[in-house]
């Protein structure tokens, strides 16, 4: 009897802490671990300075080109990046080395290099880079053209996306603040 | 302290509180919710910039030119080309699958060889050491069937068959095989072509012209422009046949006559032809005019093809009040018909004079061959393929020691397939270049698969039906996706390390001096002008030969539209006089469809949704018999019935149509395929199996169109 009151006495503030216990548990699984799980870190098949090319003068649409038709193509091809990097430059830096293996590996055999696309958008979603010249490429995409070394991927173990595709409200916040339509159709054709 | 039940409780139901407060529950059903989206199968957005590049089709028949978009490289779907003559922005639904048949689940995808009645994979090196040995010990013992001899690439075949001793080349059968025949019985010299687009009469015996048969898209092009919106059309079309098909549907007018009949139809029309007067330069004038008096009467006519005298009267007196009226000869299902019936359809070309006239028949030169010793295509199309294999499986003509099928599939797109495969096992050594797992290639002794249209370099020359003479260049587009090989050059590296070189290393030179040859012979690039403009009397423009490869790269066609004058061109009146049109209480009608592809190709998958549950209901056939020929039968809507025939029978269910002449089952073809895929297999059944091949009174060249069928 005597235990039991005395369970019930220090058994109250056992509980709350315990339960704040689980909470602040669960806070750190949440918002550490689970990230930590949900998604794999990838690098990319080259180490790409878009600071050397940003401080040769090169502009983001210097290689990530429209087509005549307005077509945005996104990545350049290999056959565009040999252009400027036919050959090896048997060079010792790292940056020399890393061209040397985009040209052994990806431009003599002719291989498309496989980039990881940060904001790949899914197969549902139509996009028109033309419709958003207006802004500034890194209004969306990452200021990469300071970066000496693309920053880590992180790939979503569950959806297969990259953890910086742009999510749906997002979109949506910017339409309306812009005081673009939101409709469904806009987006999903 | 302990952690008793209240502690625990305390500890989960924070741990649960706080994961509300987390992104887990959240992310997780959004994540879950994308993740579904990306299943395997669901096809996926192409990425990377959106080309277009030209080519033309080999898969179909008609030989349209294409444009191809591509994503990134990879081809991703196919529109007609609209610079194209033979195409004009239209495509056919074969020719639109050139794309997707890229990625079929029955290509074959590397060389076989069959070990113990199964295939093993072998490398191109042990195919083709194989393939020297069995040729050497075969020597001339060599046959070849094809499904395309009217290309560079048939040549490379006919000129390596040729070199070891052999003329054992056959054709597919098609319409070509029997004008072919039949124009060389009349003493024609050359091809022939019909000039739809200026003609202002046009009177289709049997022949299919806007779905199975000659160049189709270009027919529907000068089909569309003969009725330009908002004014008076400028042509009128009859279609004479069994069934009111794909082309009897559109045109002005149907004439139900069976396909057997056709001939003599055709002569009951010039009986009223002669009577006006008509005449015709031809050394046998006077005998064809005294047989069609004496035997083709309306009165005999009617009585035999069930078409009223009016009827006949009324067509002869249309033909003969145009100013540019055309014949069109063949059959409903694009096979089948006899050189004699040919014959017959053009005595009426003859009688109106529309030889080498615009809007009429025109004969056209062969392309210049560029592999010394090729037959030229008409010598291979006028031989009689079904005729051959019978008589090998019937003993009556020895085997070949080695047999190849190019672009072909024998096994399945003959009549009487029992027969025909009977014929095949004969041979001891087959082989199949087949760039899918069809009938006759999982009974060959080795598959050396070909490269895909979008795969290869090869070439379209004057398709069957085309009115001028035309070069499109094949060119690939993207790298064969499997380990293909394009038939042509592994001939020529085959011969040339048999030492019987034949004169080019590769097809792409040979498609290149083809195109310097042609270059100069009179032709020009359909651009500023199309040939039927400049048949019809239009200048021609003028052309830079140093360009043609530039041009043909660009996906224009090289175009002729001169013609062979002819001499000694005849009713070929003996040949008629023998004619003897089949009577039968029942007969087919086949309805050949290009969404059903063809024998060599099998169902192509994404055409799937576009056949009808009038020609195909969960998994059989439905064949279509009119009112009056179903209540002789006892059948109604939806009833089985069994059709049997030459080689066996073929259940069915039956569907009460009016578009079918009375005594007439019209069955859909293209079904019923044991080999290919699952898109292809076991859905409805192959009607050619039971049609019977038979040699034509007056030429002997197998016909089976029309054939009798009894309902069990």
């Amino acid at each position: 009897m005597e235990e039991r009151q005395s369970n019930k006495a220090g058994g109250v503030g056992g509980v709350v802490l315990l339960f704040l216990v689980g909470f602040v548990g669960a806070l750190v699984v949440g918002w550490w671990v689970f990230p930590q799980l949900l998604f794999s870190q990838k690098t990319q098949p080259i180490r790409f300075s878009h600071k050397v090319h940003a401080e040769q003068g090169l502009d983001c649409e210097s290689c990530h080109t429209y087509s005549k038709t307005g077509q945005f193509i996104g990545l350049p091809s290999t056959a565009s990046c040999a252009e400027c990097h036919p050959d090896e430059t048997g060079g010792t830096t790292d940056n020399d080395k890393e061209i040397d293996k985009f040209v052994k590996e990806y431009a003599k055999p002719g291989i498309q290099v496989p980039w990881l696309v940060y904001q790949y958008q899914p197969d549902n979603v139509f996009f028109s880079h033309a419709a958003h010249k207006g802004f500034e490429c890194a209004t969306c995409h990452p200021d990469v053209a300071n970066m000496d070394a693309p920053p880590p991927y992180h790939e979503n173990r569950l959806s297969g996306y990259s953890k910086q595709t742009m999510k749906m409200w997002e979109c949506e916040r910017c339409h309306a603040q812009m005081g673009a339509s939101n409709a469904c159709y806009v987006c999903h054709k | 302290m302990g952690l008793d039940r209240r502690a625990f409780i305390g500890l989960v139901a924070g741990g649960a509180v706080g994961t509300l407060f987390t992104p887990i529950p959240w992310k997780l059903a959004d994540d879950a919710a994308i993740w579904s989206q990306n299943w395997s199968w669901i096809p996926r957005v192409p990425r990377g910039e959106v080309t277009y590049a030209t080519t033309a089709s080999k898969l179909c028949p008609s030989g349209t030119g294409l444009k191809v978009a591509l994503a990134g490289g990879k081809p991703v779907t196919v529109y007609g080309n609209p610079e194209h003559p033979l195409s004009q922005g239209g495509v056919s639904p074969i020719g639109a699958s050139e794309v997707y048949m890229l990625y079929s689940p029955a290509r074959v995808r590397t060389p076989m060889r069959k070990v113990g009645g199964k295939f093993e994979p072998i490398t191109w090196e042990q195919a083709q050491t194989e393939l020297m040995a069995k040729c050497k010990a075969a020597g001339n013992k060599a046959a070849c069937i094809s499904g395309d001899v009217g290309g560079t690439a048939g040549e490379v075949l006919s000129a390596f068959l040729a070199k070891i001793g052999s003329a054992a080349m056959y054709a597919m059968p098609g319409e070509a095989g029997p004008a072919a025949a039949g124009f060389k019985l009349m003493g024609g010299q050359g091809r022939v072509g019909y000039d739809i687009d200026n003609a202002d009469c046009v009177l289709i015996l049997g022949s299919d012209i806007f779905e199975g048969s000659g160049v189709s898209v270009r027919n529907r092009k000068a089909f569309c422009a003969s009725r330009p919106l908002g004014k008076d059309q400028t042509a009128k079309f009859a279609y004479a046949g069994p069934v009111r098909n794909h082309t009897g549907a559109v045109c002005d007018s149907w004439i139900p006559v069976a396909t057997p009949h056709l001939g003599a139809f055709a002569l009951g029309v010039a009986w009223h032809l002669l009577k006006a007067g008509a005449v015709a330069d031809a050394a046998d004038m006077a005998d064809f005019k005294k047989l069609v008096e004496a035997n083709y009467s309306p009165d005999k006519v009617s009585k035999l093809t069930g078409v009223s005298p009016e009827v006949l009267a009324a067509v002869a007196k249309g033909l003969s009040a145009a100013k540019a009226p055309l014949i069109i000869p063949g059959s409903e299902m694009g096979q089948g018909a006899g050189a004699g019936s040919f014959i017959a359809g053009m005595s009426l070309n003859l009688l109106l004079g529309r030889m080498n006239k615009p809007g009429g028949v025109m004969a056209l030169p062969e392309l210049p061959a560029v592999f010394p010793g090729a037959e030229t295509p008409s010598e291979i199309l006028a031989r009689d393929l079904p005729g051959y294999l019978k008589n090998v499986g019937d003993g009556k003509t020895a085997a070949p020691e080695v047999l190849f099928v190019y672009a072909a599939n024998p096994a399945y797109g003959l009549p009487e397939s029992a027969a025909m495969a009977k014929a095949l096992e004969k041979i001891p050594f087959k082989v199949s270049f087949a760039s899918f797992m069809d009938e006759t290639a999982a009974m060959c002794d080795l598959i050396l698969p070909n490269s895909l249209t979008l795969e290869r370099y090869d070439d379209v020359v004057t398709p069957y039906g085309s009115a001028f003479c035309s070069l499109t260049l094949v060119k690939p587009l993207v790298a064969p996706i499997f380990d293909t090989k394009t038939t042509a050059d592994f001939i020529l590296d085959t011969a040339k390390k048999m030492n019987l070189a034949l004169g080019h290393d590769s097809l792409e030179k040979a498609l290149k001096e083809k195109a310097a040859v042609v270059a100069k012979s009179d032709g020009f690039v359909a651009k500023e002008a199309m040939p039927w403009d400049v048949l019809a009397g239009k200048p021609k423009p003028a052309f830079d030969a140093a360009t043609l490869w530039k041009e043909l790269d660009a996906g224009r066609a090289w175009v002729k539209v001169g013609q062979v004058a002819q001499t000694g061109l005849s009713f070929a009146a003996k040949i008629l006089a023998a004619l003897k049109p089949a009577a039968a209480e029942l007969m087919l009608a086949g309805m050949s469809q290009q969404r059903t592809g063809t024998a060599a190709t099998g169902l192509p998958a994404q055409c799937l949704t576009a056949i009808p549950d009038t020609d195909l209901k969960a998994g059989a056939s439905i064949v279509r018999l009119n009112a009056a020929t179903a209540k002789k039968y006892g059948l109604s809507q939806g009833s089985g019935v069994t059709l049997s025939g030459a080689g066996g029978s073929c259940p069915a269910k039956a569907h009460i149509s009016e578009n079918v002449m009375t005594g007439v089952v019209a069955v859909p073809l293209g079904f019923g395929h044991t080999a290919f895929d699952a898109f292809s297999k076991g859905k409805g059944d192959n009607f050619l199996k039971i049609m019977a091949a038979t040699p034509e009174a007056g030429t002997d060249m197998t016909v089976w169109a029309g054939s009798e069928v009894k309902i069990a």
